[in-house]
C-alpha cells in the first residue's frame, strides 16, 4: 500500500510544506512586529492611539481568517485596483494581519501584568516613555508574552492552510491536488497531516524549553 | 532657609472622592519631615503628588523651583532630583543589584558608566549589601531589597528624597536594618520626606512632623510638640491608638 505512495506524490507534498513553512516565518515575523506596535498603541498614553489599535484588533478578531483573505484577494482589487496581488503576497499580508491582532492582545496582555510599581519607579528615576518601556515594561512583558505568543503561532501554522482558498498551493491545498490525480485521499492526507505535526511540533517543543529556562 | 519643596492649596480628587483638600507645606534643605496620620488620611497621596506620580487636581507643587504642573516644566528633568523608596521596594526584577543602581544615572543623567559604578558600589557599601552587588532581587529578603531601592534612588544623587511608607510590607526582623538606612541618610543632612507608621523613628529622627487627617494637614510641629503635647483632638486620638 505505502509502496504505491512514491515519490511523484511526496515530492509536491514537500514542496507545498515548504511554502507552508515560509508562510507561518513571514506572516509570524510581520505579524509580531505589527502585535508588539498595537500590543503597545492599545496602552498608550494617548487615547486616539489607543482607540484606533482596539479597533483593528477588535475588527480582526471579529472576522474568520477566510473571509479576511477572500476579502484581500477578490474584494480589495474592486475597491482599489492598484491593491491587486498575487496570490503569495495576499496569502502573508492576510496572515500577518490577523497574527498582528491577536499578538497585539498577548503584547497588551503581559504589559498589563507587570506591575504598575515598576513602571512608577522607573519614571520616579525621571525616565520617559521610551526609556520605561525599553528598560523596564518591555524586558519583563517579554517573558509573559513568548509562552502563549508560541501556542499562537502553532495555531498558525494550522491557519495558514486556510490561504488554499485563493489558490495558493501551500500544504493543504498541494494534499487536494495529489488526492485528485492519485485517487488516494486516505494515504495523501495521512503524509499531509504527518507533515503538519512535523511543522508544529518542534515550535510546542520549543515553547515547553523555553517556559523551563524561565523557571 | 532655603525652600526645597513648597506646596500651595494642594488638592486632589479621585473621580468624587476628595482626598487632599487644601495641603499648604514647606520642605526645608536638610529637613527631615515625617507625614503620620490613619490609613486613608491621604499622606501616600501627598508623597506621590510631590513628584506628580498622582497628577495635581489643584493648587502648586514647586521642586527646586521648577513649578510641577505647568506644562513647560520638563517632569523628568524635575524628577531626577527628586529620589523614591516605595512601599513595595519596586526594585527592577530583571536586573542584578548593580544595574538597579547604575541603569537610570547612565540612560537617564548621561554619566560616565565607570563612575556610574564606582558609585553604585560605595552606595551598596553604605546600605550594607557589598556582597549582593551582582545577585537578582528575587535572591533578597524584603529588607535588602528596600535597601536597594533606597541605593538605587540615592544613585541619581537626589536633592530631596521622598519615603513611602518604606517599612510597612516588611518583616518585623528586617525593619530595623531598613531604618538604620534611613537614619544615616538624616545624619548626613540629606532632605527627607517620610510617609511613616514607624513613631518611634519620625520621633527620633524627625526635625518636624506633620499629622494629617481625612485630607488635612491637621497639625504639625516638632516631635515633641506632637508627641507629648498634641493640640488637637484627633491628633491624641490617632496617638492614643498607636503609641
Amino acid at each position: 500500500m505505502f509502496s504505491d505512495f512514491g515519490m511523484e506524490n511526496l515530492r509536491p507534498l514537500l514542496e507545498g510544506a515548504k511554502l507552508t513553512l515560509y508562510l507561518v516565518a513571514m506572516s509570524g515575523l510581520f505579524g509580531s512586529v505589527i502585535g508588539l506596535a498595537f500590543g503597545l498603541a492599545r496602552v498608550a498614553p494617548f487615547a486616539p492611539i489607543r482607540w484606533l489599535a482596539a479597533l483593528y484588533v477588535n475588527l480582526v478578531r471579529g472576522q474568520p481568517v477566510l473571509i479576511l483573505l477572500l476579502f484581500l484577494y477578490f474584494a480589495m482589487p474592486l475597491m482599489v485596483p492598484s491593491a491587486t496581488f498575487d496570490r503569495g503576497p495576499t496569502a502573508i499580508v492576510g496572515l500577518s494581519v490577523y497574527a498582528g491582532a491577536y499578538i497585539a492582545e498577548i503584547v497588551r496582555g503581559a504589559i498589563e501584568a507587570v506591575p504598575r510599581g515598576q513602571a512608577e519607579a522607573a519614571s520616579a528615576l525621571g525616565m520617559g516613555y521610551l526609556l520605561r518601556y525599553r528598560y523596564i515594561v518591555l524586558p519583563q512583558a517579554m517573558k509573559g508574552a513568548v509562552p502563549p505568543a508560541i501556542g499562537f503561532l502553532i495555531s498558525l501554522v494550522k491557519a495558514s492552510s486556510l490561504v488554499s482558498v485563493i489558490g495558493y498551493v501551500e500544504l493543504t491545498k498541494a494534499g487536494r491536488i495529489v488526492s485528485t490525480l492519485n485517487q488516494e485521499p486516505l494515504l495523501t492526507f495521512l503524509v499531509v497531516a504527518a507533515l503538519y505535526f512535523v511543522l508544529s511540533y518542534p515550535i510546542a517543543l520549543f515553547g515547553r524549553w523555553y517556559e523551563r529556562r524561565l523557571v | 532657609m532655603n525652600p526645597v519643596i513648597i506646596v500651595e492649596g494642594l488638592r486632589k480628587n479621585f473621580g468624587k472622592l476628595e482626598v487632599l483638600r487644601g495641603i499648604d507645606c514647606t520642605v526645608h534643605l536638610n529637613e527631615v519631615v515625617c507625614v503620620i496620620g490613619p490609613s486613608g488620611s491621604g499622606k501616600s497621596t501627598f508623597l506621590r503628588c510631590l513628584n506628580l506620580l498622582e497628577s495635581i487636581t489643584a493648587g502648586t507643587v514647586v521642586i527646586n523651583g521648577h513649578r510641577l504642573n505647568e506644562s513647560k516644566t520638563n517632569l523628568n528633568q524635575v524628577r531626577q532630583d527628586v529620589g523614591m523608596v516605595f512601599q513595595q521596594f519596586n526594585v527592577f526584577p530583571h536586573m542584578k543589584v548593580i544595574d538597579n543602581l547604575t541603569l537610570a544615572p547612565i540612560k537617564v543623567a548621561k554619566q560616565q558608566p565607570a563612575q556610574v559604578r564606582t558609585r553604585a558600589h560605595a552606595l551598596l557599601e553604605k546600605v550594607g549589601l557589598t556582597d549582593k552587588t551582582d545577585v537578582y532581587p528575587s535572591k533578597l529578603s524584603g529588607g535588602q531589597q528596600q535597601r536597594v531601592a533606597i541605593a538605587r534612588a540615592l544613585a541619581m544623587q537626589p536633592k530631596v528624597m521622598l519615603f513611602d511608607e518604606p517599612t510597612s510590607s516588611l518583616d518585623p526582623e528586617t525593619v530595623g536594618e531598613v531604618l538604620g538606612v534611613m537614619k544615616d541618610l538624616a545624619q548626613e543632612h540629606m532632605t527627607m520626606v517620610v510617609v511613616t507608621h514607624e513613631m518611634g523613628f519620625a520621633r527620633e529622627v524627625a526635625d518636624r512632623v506633620l499629622f494629617m487627617d481625612q485630607g488635612l494637614i491637621v497639625e504639625e510641629g516638632t516631635p515633641e510638640q506632637i508627641f507629648d503635647h498634641p493640640q488637637h483632638e484627633r491628633t491624641r486620638a490617632f496617638l492614643s491608638k498607636v503609641l
